[in-house]
């Protein structure tokens, strides 16, 4: 794709800073997530998922704002100057939803190594392929089942409404995405419950060497165990395809309004 | 011909931002885009570029829709539109990485003998910016080049400089359309004067003609828009 090289780097010429500052911050959560203290282990395990999901969070926000920095440059003529570049308005969107995706990948990457780390500090041991599911793949199931779509839906509103603001109010587009969105993600949800688990499930931890009715366990102190994992975890691979093929689509629709686009 | 409008039309809600104008452009020429404010000059320039769209009639340039064909001109809109983190060497990169013929020797040349410092432009004063922006232009080698408002406030002597590089740095098959205040000072520089009022073209000269009638363009732009 002609130019993406450049676009991927004024990228991280502009948000650079940013995504050093959200990956940076894993090392607050790791601090918070080492300091947690609770009366019991179960309130300390809520504690500590909370925690990460707070995390989470932020990995998903920060992304997004990245993205939607375009607001800004539409006001400062930046965009005229992207407009008028050679590269297609696919090359463009591309190299913009890349580099949030690939920030927003790497912390929630780093992020699954904390919790392997919080599982660690319950007492539970767990082998290598178990560390390699949550360090790899649960991140990556959640980045593409949610970051992803998300990332993808912010590139399209801040270029719908930057696509409206020489002719009238950008918050009319906004407006219609943001309140659209509820709905369109109801019937999403619908649709996804329906489809989910007619292909097998991802079996999380069966793939683990951990047989069904098998424990993991043990407390490092040598105490008897205090959780058993009784049975095998399966995630429904469609809601991963559904939300891929979304966000494939509301990118190519983003690309197609670039192209259209007055500035 | 290089460039052209066929009754074309822009139209902004209620208000005509240029109405019912035709012009060619052909190869060779320093056209000045004259008006008052709010004339039309800077939508006639965006129109050309591809920027905006007409609500009628028909742009092309290089013989198809100045958006396809946004490679090969060179567009230098009003806004100061440069990131701020950005240095003259940031911009070398973005520009050889995005434009084929960006002439980074032409480029370095330029930022020298325009006395662009080597800082972000964050701690640019508003001439520097813009010697900064006509050096990224004017290094391209095209054929159509927009200059909408480089001299828009911008101290003398920068202005000097501006208006000396791109005299220096036109080539006889290059046309310029350059929409400026400064009437003046860069009347020497103009071979054709597109005057504007009210989004209609009120004349469309040439400087030679104006001159042998023994009017300057200073002295036209007066008494059509006066």
């Amino acid at each position: 794709m002609k130019g993406f090289k450049t676009l991927f780097w004024l990228e991280y010429r502009r948000s650079g800073a940013w995504a050093v500052a959200l990956i940076g911050s894993l090392a607050f959560w790791a601090w918070a997530l080492f300091q947690a203290r609770a009366v019991d282990p179960v309130e300390l395990s809520s504690v500590r998922t909370v925690l990460l999901v707070i995390a989470a969070a932020v990995g998903a926000l920060v992304p997004a704002l990245m993205i939607g920095r375009l607001r800004g440059e539409t006001r400062g003529g930046q965009y005229q100057v992207l407009l008028l570049t050679p590269p297609s308005g696919a090359a463009h969107i591309a190299a913009r939803y890349a580099f949030a995706l690939g920030t927003a990948a790497v912390y929630f990457g780093i992020l699954g190594g904390l919790a392997w780390w919080v599982v660690e500090m319950a007492g539970l041991t767990v082998d290598a392929s178990t560390a390699a599911q949550l360090v790899l793949g649960l991140p990556l199931y959640v980045v593409g089942t949610t970051i992803a779509p998300i990332l993808a839906w912010t590139v399209l509103l801040t270029v719908f409404v930057s696509a409206y603001r020489i002719a009238g109010p950008g918050w009319i587009p906004g407006t219609v995405m943001v309140v659209g969105t509820p709905f369109a993600l109801r019937w999403l949800v619908e649709g996804i419950a329906r489809a989910a688990y007619s292909l097998p499930g991802w079996p999380i931890l069966g793939s683990l060497g951990i047989s069904e009715g098998a424990y993991m366990t043990a407390s490092p102190d040598g105490h008897e165990p205090e959780m058993i994992v009784d049975g095998i975890v399966h995630i429904p691979q469609e809601p991963l395809w559904i939300m891929l093929a979304l966000t494939l689509v509301l990118l190519v629709i983003a690309s197609r309004i670039w192209r259209e686009v007055e500035a | 011909m290089l460039a052209s409008l066929s009754d074309v039309t822009k139209r902004y809600g209620r208000t005509d931002g240029l109405s019912n104008v035709s012009i060619d452009f052909p190869a060779g020429q320093v056209v000045g885009v004259l008006g008052l404010n709010g004339s039309g000059k800077s939508t006639l320039l965006k129109l050309l570029a591809g920027l905006l769209f007409p609500s009628a009639g028909k742009v092309t340039v290089f013989d198809g829709p100045p958006r396809q064909n946004r490679a090969k001109l060179v567009y230098l809109g009003e806004n100061d539109s440069l990131w701020t983190w950005m240095t003259p060497a940031d911009a070398e990169t973005f520009m050889k990485g995005l434009y084929d013929d960006f002439d980074v020797d032409r480029y370095r040349a330029l930022l020298d003998s325009l006395a662009v410092p080597k800082r972000r432009t964050k701690a640019m004063s508003k001439g520097e910016r813009g010697r900064l922006r006509l050096a990224m232009a004017l290094a391209r080698d095209a054929k159509l080049y927009l200059l909408d408002e480089p001299l828009a406030g911008i101290d003398l002597l920068s202005r000097e400089k501006i208006l000396q590089s791109i005299v220096r740095e036109w080539h006889t098959d290059e046309t310029i359309l350059l929409s400026t205040h400064e009437v003046a000072e860069a009347e020497g520089l103009f071979e054709r004067v597109l005057y504007l009022r009210e989004g209609r073209l009120a004349l469309d000269a040439r400087a030679e003609e104006l001159r042998d009638q023994g009017r300057s363009v200073v002295q036209a732009f007066r008494e059509v828009l006066g």
